[in-house]
């Protein structure tokens, strides 16, 4: 076991897969010599210099779809954008592209393209720079959406995105990229996109589904609440929202009969309604209440002090378990 | 170049293929037997011969990309009844008929992907050429012609850029027929001469008159051989559409026809019949004799995918071809 | 152009107006006090002076985008007390210290929207130039200033070719200090010179010493006279970035440092100082009293910026900074 951060363990699983498959590059602002804007191709470019850690133009449109006809060309390319916010300057390339290139080939071929999006706020950087995007991209068939959130998940679940043959978006909560776990680095497994849910604190009345900057705050309400009530909830991490392992959850509402849904992008629209709908479709009979959700506000994210406002606190979300369990 | 007597007719006989496959869609589509908006190249002959011709004499493997206008090159690369078929939406195409003829792509037949939304040909097909490049390939080189309206887009400055910036093998084709679906060229370019804009992305361009079946490609053969020593360079080739954007667009709407006074003089078949007849290469009962072999071809290759079956249902709704792994994704 | 001598005094002052600035933000970046990643113009001062300069000595008026380097021309255009107050995120600022230095817009300051995605001010500012042509405004002009990074987005390219169809009254300005971000300019361009691209979209063009404040203050007010005319057209303004990308940016990590050796020469600050002496108009002494001045002035802005209060939850959780109309559209 080691003691690693969300940015080491990028650059551990990056390292971990170009040592093994050379076909993996990477194209992206400052991906070379400066080791990416957040660190997460730190020492790679030294290793496999220009040819495989490709510093691109500031034209993500561009480099976006270069990277679509490198796999098309048999390469496994890894799209970086600085902020996640930023990829909309290439969504032509992820949902019409990339995303149909496997259907327009009538299944021959699949680009095994990864566009990360360093998702989330916390940098208090406006609402440029700080945005969740799942739910740009999880309306478009032909992608995958790889949302890991601790530093294990990050490690094995960036290998699995990149190593997948669909093309993955793969996005991760870059305010917690700082924050460490012990990480068992023997394990060289490679988790399965599809029943990747996991459930972080089992619990018998109530269930939420949670990712990224939201997932530590629902723990931390759910164990206040505990504390004050004496009521136990289960928390679930996703961690891949497309394919959404639907089981894991079903089978824990079948057993709480309540479920909230939280994230950080604004609620109106925000992927919790695709997972409430989930929930409602394959559980009414088990459902006690309706489900609930909580995201962000429906408003631009706050430049500076600003920028919690807008977000999901410990506080709301004790305030929607309490309404829940009552 | 100099061309043989041999080429001269093989050029010909390209130039009329092309006609006579416009033509042949244009018939089916007034009579009902192919839906949707095609894009033939009535007029621009010249261009497609041209990079047929030149696609077949390069030393190298040339990967191509398509525009909208190059049905003849999509069905030389992928085999003509498979094509037609897949124009035709039949289950006996390509891609069994689920791509269709914007869609199509076929990397063993050397054909890089066509995409319905403008301007992201050039570079994906940089990306393609890079991974050539990368992989060691001396061997290929890839070959990206577009319309002068896909030139406006940001992606194809973006690409022209990175292919320059990083030498890859590409060599990106203007085909300039002076409008941009119904803006002519005045209201989508500050200027007229679009290959200055591979010039101003470092690159070698010229312009050429894209009527001109041999200039044509003479320009393209040394276009090719360039790129094949990784040096990105961009050839204008300047032609005149003759007819809507597509088959059944009423351009007299929006489209000024006095272009259309002197048509004969810049039509590539004829002038290249001249040519023939000048250097005495060939005569009209040749002319004749290929024109009619050609319908013949073509009317017998259109019949058979017109009476193909088209896929079925649960063709079109193969998960399989949505993803290499569903599970967990249904698609109902 | 022959500048006077009042002129001259007038652009020294300038210039260090906008080194000082920049040695304010870091300094307050670094006290803790300034929150954020910012962008100062740190050797690149001669074109922020130049254009602050040109706009005011200019017969037009001149719509201006802002870029993430042109903090003292921002100020200049809105105040300095609210602009300072607005990059520090208080209630005082410009826009009430919500949308922050990097989403800034003030339209009744002439403040045209910079955009924290690259690539988008261009194609923007060119619209609203049109707006100005279509409103049959013949005394107004955009200048839009960027970057050679945002130079490499296609939304530029489309931008500069449709300002050059419509021949819409802009002036674009490239601020070459050859770096994107951490990306020097052999990897970002396959040419040097990057005007070549506002020529190629069928546009006038020139390169200019970007560290030389006479030469942009120069170039700046033919181009603003041409756009005016209706004649887009496009200089490009070669300067070097003296510190990282942002205030704490590692460049070391990324950057060949050898362009440090005789920095000094391109210093615009010590050029133009050089210059007043050869010709006579300024001494030593004016140069510290010029920078004292300066220092007080700013030293005394920031302090009054930094003790204004943040804006308030409800402030910044206001619908109807969302929407006109909030019916049916809670946030």
């Amino acid at each position: 076991m080691a003691e690693m951060t969300g940015t080491k363990a990028f650059n551990v699983a990056m390292k971990e897969l170009m040592e093994k498959d050379d076909k993996i590059l990477v194209l992206g602002e400052g991906v070379g010599r400066k080791g990416g804007t957040w660190g997460y191709f730190a020492d790679l470019w030294t290793t496999y210099g220009n040819s495989r850690m490709i510093d691109t133009p500031i034209a993500e449109a561009g480099f976006s779809c270069v990277g679509n006809g490198l796999a098309y060309g048999g390469y496994r390319p890894v799209i970086e954008y600085m902020f996640a916010d930023f990829s909309s300057l290439g969504f032509d390339a992820i949902v019409n592209q990339a995303a149909k290139a496997r259907y327009n080939s009538n299944g021959e071929l699949s680009l095994p393209i990864t566009f990360i999006m360093p998702n989330s706020g916390g940098g208090k950087s406006g609402n440029q720079h700080s945005q969740s995007v799942e739910a740009w991209y999880s309306n478009a068939p032909g992608l995958k959406i790889v949302t890991p959130t601790t530093p294990g998940d990050v490690r094995r679940f960036l290998k699995a995105a990149i190593l997948d043959d669909d093309p993955v978006v793969f996005m991760h909560a870059r305010g917690m990229m700082f924050m460490s776990e012990e990480v068992d680095e023997t394990d060289m497994s490679i988790p399965s996109l599809a029943n990747a849910g996991k459930i972080v604190t089992e619990g018998k009345d109530l269930t939420i589904v949670s990712w990224h900057r939201m997932l530590p705050r629902c723990l931390e309400a759910a164990a206040e609440v505990t504390k004050e009530t004496g009521k136990t909830i289960e928390v679930i991490d996703p961690r891949v929202l497309l394919p959404f392992d639907i089981d894991t959850v079903v089978k824990s509402v079948a057993k709480t009969g309540k479920a909230m849904v939280v994230h950080e992008a604004p609620a109106r629209g925000g992927f919790g309604m695709q997972v409430s709908a989930m929930i409602g479709e394959n559980c009414l009979k088990d459902l006690k209440a309706p489900v609930k959700r909580i995201g962000g506000y429906n408003t631009s994210i706050p430049f500076g002090v600003g920028e919690e406002y807008a977000y999901p606190q410990v506080e709301d979300i004790k305030v929607g378990i309490m309404e829940l369990l009552k | 170049m100099k061309f043989t007597k041999d080429q001269m007719l093989k050029l010909y006989e390209e130039l009329v293929h092309v006609r006579t496959m416009n033509n042949k869609i244009v018939e089916f589509i007034f009579s009902g037997r192919i839906a949707g908006a095609i894009h033939p190249s009535l007029g621009q002959e010249a261009i497609v011969a041209g990079l047929l011709y030149a696609y077949e004499n390069h030393h190298q493997t040339v990967y191509r990309s398509f525009t909208h206008r190059q049905q003849a090159i999509m069905a030389r690369s992928a085999g003509i009844d498979g094509f037609l078929a897949e124009l035709m939406n039949r289950a006996t195409g390509t891609l069994g008929g689920i791509a269709g003829e914007y869609h199509l792509v076929k990397i063993d037949k050397l054909m890089l992907p066509l995409s319905g939304v403008l301007g992201v040909t050039p570079p994906t097909a940089t990306g393609f050429a890079w991974s050539l490049k990368l992989d060691g390939r001396k061997d290929a080189v890839v070959c990206c012609p577009f319309g002068d309206g896909m030139m406006s887009e940001g992606y194809v400055y973006e690409a022209m850029n990175i292919a320059s910036i990083h030498k890859v093998p590409i060599l990106f084709v203007i085909e300039n027929n002076g409008m941009a679906m119904t803006t002519p060229l005045e209201w989508e370019s500050p200027i007229e001469d679009l290959y200055l804009r591979g010039i101003s992305a470092g690159m070698k361009g010229a312009s050429v008159d894209g009527n001109d079946i041999e200039a044509t490609v003479e320009a393209l053969m040394e276009g090719l051989d360039q790129a094949g020593k990784c040096n990105p360079n961009v050839i204008e080739l300047k032609t005149v559409r003759w007819e809507g954007h597509f088959v059944g667009d009423k351009q007299e709407v929006y489209r000024d026809l006095s272009f259309r006074d002197n048509l004969d003089k810049l039509d590539p078949v004829l002038r290249y019949e001249k040519v023939l007849l000048e250097r005495g290469v060939a005569n009209e009962d040749h002319f004749a004799k290929v024109k009619a072999d050609q319908e013949k071809i073509m009317a017998e290759a259109f019949e058979k995918a017109a009476s193909a079956p088209f896929p079925k249902k649960e063709d079109f709704l193969n998960p399989n071809i949505v993803y290499t792994n569903t599970d967990g994704l249904p698609i109902k």
